[in-house]
């Protein structure tokens, strides 16, 4: 009965507020629909059958094939979609995906262990020779790494060239199929997004919490390391990085995040400063409530509105510097990746243009969809903005 | 006597999201010639959409103006008149109007004068818009005549000023200055004086006046002060929910209303309240028996340091709170008045300990507050609390009521579960006379003095001695500041609270203190019964200060 009488929330109600913008929605609808792909690529593309029958014997290569990072991204998208049935407060929610998150990677990291020797052509032999009675195979039935060997030179061809083989977006210079490898591209995009933007939002807070609730002396030195910070050019870090360590798409996600908290600790540190003279955060320290209620739970939801805002920026920006450095060639090797495809497409001494425009197009949305959110979330966070757009 | 402006069934819509608004719903009245006219009302009452659309400001795509007009006696430069409809002239014509012939001043001094240019060239501009023939040299002439004549000391200086190095009644003056600069034929002025002193508020009407005798300007006024009202107005209109539903001669109007709305709100204003004075003696004898006081002061002083150059060493204080000895016996309501920036919230946080005084002793109960750590104030916080003047900002927008109000409760261990926790809520919801229910709602769907009543709800649950009242009334119309203050009272009663009433209106004051302690730069000037110290104010100051309240002359 409690919990009917409970009326929308403040952050539910901004929720409304950005839903109503055909740019919003366009936004999260392609955020879905590439999260998706990125979760089921295991599905879509694979050279591996899905399901096939031997001797009258069922077995799945596809699943045996999944490595632990494939099931613990699709553990966490089925926890989202339960959890977003079940009705509780959306931070507990947030706390169930982060821990099913981590503890799942860590356990199937343990449980699961994919042979170690992958041979994509075996199926296809199989079939030619008839061992299996019946398969069934991905919609693309290329892994990202097949180069199709046993089909000989299959290097950049166009879309729909090959008749015996489909494929929809032409093949890359090594010969793998292009459709293949930008669904699981999708992952670095998004991952790199998600978890540097992360990285740098949780130091940021926290740091530019503490910097605007106790000012003075702490203030002061908070302010020198954001400027510390942001004097150091992030390119060339990773580059240097790069040369140093190796191409690990891991360390190119902490770093960006490790660099990129200056401008949310500034945001938080001026709310904070705003926030710590309102009346009610006044009558808060009257009531005598501790500490941590004080920040965390009057202050912290109400200066959150321009941090939000600013994360969605920042994904894309965190997307567009991994495509920079695939691009320039200091991406992972093999691992898929947009950028890197597109490098390809320059590199070749014929302008391949399915190289370009897929993988360029792809970023492009991505990124075009981040911004039309975080735009959409300015909109409803600021009062006068949204005014003249109703 | 001739008419210069009538309005005739004037309808004003306001679109926002799908919804249209009649935020004026048919509305007549008319101004003669040199008079001065006030539209009094409540927030939310169409008063300013009325001027605005009288000066043809609102912004056209969200307003409509479904019927009425709005007849002007325009007087050409050649000093023929025209009867012009202000809702049917071309856009060229309006312009021409503005400024020259209706001019307007705001509410807000801060910022209604653009801070990059200098406070002359901005007179200068609109001197020049509407005689283009004028020469910078003769319109620099007229403006330092406008500012001589709003009085404003050492005019030729002071045009060359950027607005920042004005106080805010000089602002006023400045924007006064600029409306009557053209000579226009009729003033609007948007609660002009609201944000105001009431000494300063007192000069600027006094200025208002005089210019109007000798320029035969006449005024639209727009108030929500019955005092300024009876000052300022030969007519006034009385609106409500975007209608007029009083309007006459002033004296007959306040001496006599005929409209319900009309005598609710003058019922309504502090000094008309009428208090149970018996209760009031025999809790002031109580008082006086009593002692040790529950709140004593004792030389307390808030002092923010200056600081300057390379080092940030410190040059110099400002002293918010200067030596103050002050005590409060139990039971007793003290008010502190004064105007703005003189200390008075300052004191009242120190007291608190939400600001730390820098130097002196705060006894609560006998025993010194000052120097105790967080953790040692901690069961102190339940004894004293606060309520906070503007009601927008003193509840979490993030939380329930319910959890604004159980979330102190659990913390000092009032309340066993949180079922208790919100039954306990739930009858002091009741008791500031809300809706039990509606505890399970968030702070934005409440109105002002809803929210007020949350408030005090707050830091009521908490059972406290002694609560700081900082203003709480100042944000809030007539009729519910009335409701307030009566339950303030009440609870006064119930509780054997002790409060300290910090306002800068005299009427509240008179109306709900025992005493009352008059602040000025940080010191108490005067201290004393508040009867007495209004009948007979003894300090210089006191005496300017009750001078300027405008009073309701009947």
């Amino acid at each position: 009965m409690i919990s009917e009488k409970r009326q929308r929330s403040y952050f539910a109600r901004i929720f409304d507020d950005v839903k109503v913008q055909w740019t919003a929605r366009f936004g999260f609808t392609w955020i879905v629909i590439i999260a998706t792909i990125a979760v089921f690529a295991p599905f879509l593309a694979n050279s591996h059958p899905l399901l096939l029958s031997e001797v009258g014997q069922l077995s799945s290569p596809a699943l045996q094939h999944l490595t632990p990072g494939d099931v613990t991204l699709l553990l966490i998208f089925f926890s989202v979609v339960v959890l977003s049935f079940i009705r509780i407060a959306f931070t507990k929610k947030l706390w169930c995906v982060v821990s099913i998150g981590i503890g799942g990677f860590l356990a199937n990291d343990i449980l699961i262990e994919p042979p170690q020797l992958v041979i994509y052509e075996q199926y296809r032999e199989a079939i030619t020779d008839n061992r299996y009675d019946w398969t069934v195979m991905a919609p693309i039935p290329y892994s990202p790494k097949d180069y199709l060997r046993d089909y000989g030179d299959t290097g950049l061809e166009s879309p729909l060239k090959d008749e015996e083989r489909t494929h929809f977006f032409g093949t890359d210079e090594n010969g793998a199929d292009v459709l293949s490898r930008m669904i699981y591209a999708s992952r670095v995009a998004l991952g790199i997004g998600l978890v540097a933007t992360g990285i740098s939002l949780i130091i940021g807070v926290i740091i530019g919490g503490l910097m605007g609730y106790f000012s003075g002396v702490v203030d002061m030195l908070g302010m020198r390391l954001v400027e510390v910070f942001e004097a150091i050019p992030v390119l060339f870090l990773l580059l240097t990085f790069v040369a140093f360590f190796g191409r690990d798409l891991y360390i190119m996600m902490i770093i960006i995040g490790l660099t990129g908290w200056t401008g949310y600790a500034r945001f938080v540190r001026a709310e904070f400063l705003r926030l710590r003279e309102q009346e009610f955060v006044q009558s808060a320290i009257a009531c005598g409530l501790p500490l941590r209620s004080i920040l965390f739970r009057h202050m912290l939801p109400n200066g959150m509105a321009p941090v939000l805002v600013t994360v969605s920026f920042s994904v894309a920006s965190a997307i567009l510097a991994e495509a920079t450095l695939s691009f320039l060639g200091l991406g992972p090797v093999d691992e898929p990746s947009w950028g890197q495809m597109l490098n390809q497409a320059v590199q070749a001494a014929t302008f391949n243009w399915w190289m370009a425009i897929f993988p360029g197009g792809a970023i492009f949305l991505t990124m075009f969809t981040y911004m039309l959110i975080g735009e959409a979330m300015r909109d409803a966070f600021d009062p006068y903005l949204k005014k003249g757009a109703r | 006597m001739s008419l210069l402006l009538q309005v005739n069934d004037l309808s004003t819509h306001l679109q926002s999201g799908g919804t249209i608004v009649k935020a004026v719903d048919r509305v007549t009245f008319s101004i003669n010639k040199g008079e001065t006219f006030c539209l009094v009302g409540e927030s939310g009452s169409g008063k300013s959409i009325t001027a605005l659309s009288v000066i043809q400001l609102l912004p056209k795509d969200i307003s409509s103006h479904p019927g009425g007009n709005i007849i002007f006696d325009y007087r050409h430069d050649d000093a023929t008149c025209e009867q012009v409809n202000m809702l049917d002239l071309e856009e060229d014509k309006k312009q021409r109007i503005r400024g020259s012939r209706i001019a307007m001043i705001f509410q807000e001094p801060m910022t209604s004068l653009n801070p990059v240019f200098t406070i002359g060239d901005q007179i200068i501009e609109a001197l020049q818009l509407h005689e283009p023939e004028l020469s910078y040299e003769a319109a620099r002439a007229k403006a330092i005549d406008a500012l001589k004549q709003v009085q404003i000391p050492e005019a030729e200086a002071r045009l060359d000023e950027y607005p920042h190095r004005l106080s805010g009644g000089q602002r006023q003056r400045v924007m006064i200055a600029m409306a009557m600069a053209c000579e226009p034929d009729l003033l609007i002025a948007d609660e002009p004086t609201t944000a105001l002193d009431v000494t300063v508020q007192a000069e600027i009407l006094r200025l208002m006046k005089e210019l109007q005798q000798r320029k035969g300007t006449s005024i639209l006024f727009i108030t929500h002060d019955f005092g300024v009202v009876s000052q300022m107005a030969h007519r006034l209109a009385v609106m409500r929910l975007g209608k007029i539903v009083e309007s006459g001669d002033v004296l007959d109007v306040m001496r006599n209303p005929q409209h319900e709305y009309t005598q609710q709100l003058l019922a309504a204003l502090p000094e008309n309240l009428v208090r149970a004075h018996a209760k009031t003696d025999w809790h002031l004898e109580k008082s006086k028996e009593q002692a040790p006081p529950l709140i004593d002061l004792k030389n307390v002083e808030v002092h923010f340091p200056i600081k300057k150059g390379i080092f940030r060493h410190t040059v110099d204080y400002v002293k918010a709170v200067d030596s103050v000895d002050l005590n409060i016996p139990k039971g007793q309501i003290l008010a502190l008045v004064g105007e703005s920036g003189c200390g008075k919230s300052t004191l009242g946080r120190a007291i608190l300990r939400l600001t730390d005084p820098t130097a002196g002793e705060v006894y609560f109960e006998g025993r010194e507050i000052t120097n105790l750590s967080r953790a040692e104030m901690q069961p102190l916080r339940c004894e004293l609390q606060v309520i906070f003047q503007d009601p927008m900002s003193s509840l979490n927008p993030r939380l329930t009521i319910v959890d604004t109000l159980i979330e102190p409760m659990k913390v000092h261990g009032i309340g066993g579960s949180k079922e208790e926790r919100i039954e306990l809520a739930r009858q002091i919801m009741e008791r500031v006379q809300l809706d039990p229910d509606y505890i399970w709602r968030y702070p934005h769907e409440f109105s002002g003095g809803q929210r007020q009543r949350i408030g005090i709800a707050r830091a009521l649950v908490l059972k406290p001695k002694f609560i700081v009242c900082d203003e709480v009334t100042s944000a809030l119309d007539v009729s519910v500041q009335a409701e307030i203050l009566q339950m303030l009272l009440e609870l006064r009663q119930e509780h054997d609270l002790t409060l300290l009433f910090i306002t800068h209106n005299i009427g509240v004051v008179e109306y709900v203190s025992d005493e009352m302690a008059v602040m000025h730069a940080g010191k108490i000037v005067e201290r004393g019964p508040t009867a007495d110290i209004c009948s007979n104010p003894q300090q210089q100051y006191t005496q300017n200060l009750l001078a300027a309240v405008p009073r309701l002359i009947l």
